[in-house]
């Protein structure tokens, strides 16, 4: 009996011994509590596209005008890539086209209906370049809209801007110009995800704004409002969304380096990531 | 339970001023007892609309039929001009869905549950206009900074055609979703002729969600029969390791994938093998059938 004991305490503590915590870790650790401590608190905003049927034809069209030479240019793009490079990129493409699925339909706790999300873009624009993310970004926006009913095929054109277009050209400005001021690289990927993250929501705003201004202010007061309505949530997330970042591209560094370095990924050296 | 709420909160924004009182409170009442009553169990899965597409026995009708006659009623909902056009999409999509297709209705219902209450948390946004005085049919004023959240007529009518667009629109792609496969989606696309890159990254990115969702549950599952979860600082741990892992694991799952499929010899576009779907007479009829009842509400007068 008295062995027994012994032996479930002796394995007790090598279970324990398993679960000490290097230094990356405990920086995952605490990354992971600040998800929680965002995720859990009361959300109360709309999801961050704007559902099927929200917006009247003729802005659909116009925004779906709008995305089109992105779009080509991003093709054009990717096709370049793939043939420069090996087989890696197209992996590393649809992971990150995957990872942007995965964040922005991420729902932790699921409160019924009640959540803004991530853009997952930020990722994608760093290593790859704005264009590229514009095709990932709606290859995702219509699995969203078929699979979760999360935005829809209607107003594609409008989100796709939004989400795939204008913030990870955003990101991507700010992450070489921060670069370019020899600001650390972890540094300048939070940066420019956060701000990437913010501006979508903004030009969201804006869109629903344009499509439905307000009686007395017009499109500006009624921009406003859309904005307070996303506030609460997206802030925070949006930094969130910044550390994440940061913690997925330093894990790359580790596990795929060399596909990194194909798509030349962090060639000049700074920082310590 | 929140969707209950928000109905009720809703509906009465939403008509107030248009019904009595007496009737209105009611109304809004038992909208909400059954929509709580409808959505009270069930875990919803990730992704479950994937399985239910599978199940559906609309599966069997040629995807480009289904995806263009809904996508066009989509169009001719949103830009008609009435109210009609949206609510008869909205029961005739549930028809089809429930009735000819074979889903359960419940599952129907927790399916369009969750856009049906972003929906009306955007329409409350829409509802409640910044005004100087208290002129609208709603008042609530805001303290400090001396002006009112209002609701009036005008945005009670426009809020009820957003949304009733909304309700026909959502509805169509419920319906594409809950009968046609993420693969017949592509082969759509594909046809299209969308570049073949894009259709490539689709079927990878559709693949690798699942590698990335599987790999979450299992680790999810393997941290919780450890106790992973047992109380909150264990919990924060446990989601701190799976969350460090998951990318690392998946990649290196992705890339054993992509290794088996060029070890067969899979150089150029990945294709599969289709379903011969003809569109048969009684197909084409219901659709058209829809679609001119739709355009006939689309330009009713007002």
């Amino acid at each position: 009996m008295r062995n027994r004991v012994k032996r479930l305490a002796s394995r007790l503590s090598a279970f324990e011994q398993s679960l000490t915590f290097s230094r990356s870790e405990k920086v995952v650790l605490a990354i992971s509590l600040a998800f929680t401590v965002c995720f859990a608190m009361p959300a109360t905003a709309q999801a961050m596209h704007i559902m099927e049927g929200f917006l009247p034809p003729e802005y659909c069209i116009a925004w779906g005008a709008i995305c089109v030479p992105f779009l080509v240019l991003g093709v054009i793009r990717i096709k370049r890539l793939i043939a420069n490079t090996s087989r890696h990129t197209l992996i590393l493409l649809a992971m990150a086209g995957a990872f942007i699925f995965v964040i922005s339909s991420l729902k932790i706790p699921s409160v019924t209906g009640s959540c803004s999300h991530m853009t997952g873009t930020g990722l994608g624009a760093i290593l790859f370049g704005p264009t590229p993310v514009s095709v990932l970004g709606i290859i995702v926006l219509i699995f969203q809209a078929t699979l979760l009913a999360h935005g829809g095929l209607t107003t594609l054109g409008a989100n796709c801007f939004s989400m795939a277009i204008a913030g990870p050209i955003i990101a991507w400005l700010l992450y070489k110009g921060a670069l370019a001021l020899r600001i650390n690289r972890s540094v300048a990927i939070f940066i420019a995800v956060m701000l990437g993250d913010l501006f979508t929501y903004c030009v969201t705003s804006v869109q629903l704004a344009l499509a439905y201004p307000s009686d007395v202010g017009g499109v500006v007061a009624s921009a406003v409002k859309f904005l307070g309505v996303f506030a609460p949530t997206q802030v925070p997330l949006a930094v969130v969304e910044g550390l994440l970042t940061v913690l997925i591209i330093i894990g790359m560094q580790s596990f795929a380096s060399k596909e990194l370095k194909e798509i030349s990924f962090g060639e000049k050296k700074a920082g310590v990531a | 339970m929140i969707t209950a709420i928000l109905t009720m909160v809703f509906s009465w924004c939403l008509f107030s001023g248009q019904l009595p009182d007496s009737l209105l409170v009611p109304l809004c009442v038992l909208l909400g007892v059954l929509i709580a009553f409808v959505s009270r169990y069930g875990h919803s899965q990730s992704l479950s609309v994937d399985v239910l597409a599978q199940m559906s026995r609309l599966r069997t009708v040629n995807p480009m039929l289904k995806f263009w006659i809904l996508f066009i009623l989509m169009i001719v909902c949103i830009a008609s001009a009435n109210v009609y056009t949206g609510l008869f999409l909205l029961v005739a999509m549930l028809v089809m869905a429930v009735f000819v297709g074979g889903l359960p209705l419940s599952r129907y219902i927790r399916v369009l549950a969750l856009p049906v209450s972003f929906l009306m948390i955007g329409g409350l946004a829409l509802l409640f206009e910044i005004s100087p005085s208290s002129m609208g049919v709603l008042n609530i004023p805001v303290p400090v900074f001396g002006f009112w959240l209002s609701v009036s007529a005008e945005t009670q009518a426009r809020t009820a055609l957003v949304v009733a667009h909304a309700l026909g629109a959502v509805s169509c792609l419920c319906l594409i979703s809950l009968s046609t496969p993420m693969p017949d989606i592509i082969s759509v696309l594909r046809r299209m002729r969308c570049p073949s890159v894009v259709i490539d990254l689709m079927y990878l990115i559709y693949r690798y969600i699942f590698i990335l969702l599987t790999l979450h549950r299992e680790m999810r599952v393997a941290a919780q029969s450890r106790l992973g979860f047992r109380s909150y600082r264990t919990s924060l741990r446990a989601t701190g390791m799976i969350y460090s892992n998951l990318l690392a694991r998946s990649y290196q799952f992705a890339s054993k994938n992509y290794d088996a499929m060029e070890s067969r010899c899979c150089d150029t576009g990945i294709r599969f093998l289709e379903r011969p779907n003809r569109i048969s007479l009684t197909h084409a009829m219901v659709a058209a059938a829809l679609l001119a009842a739709a355009l006939v509400l689309c330009f009713l007068p007002l």
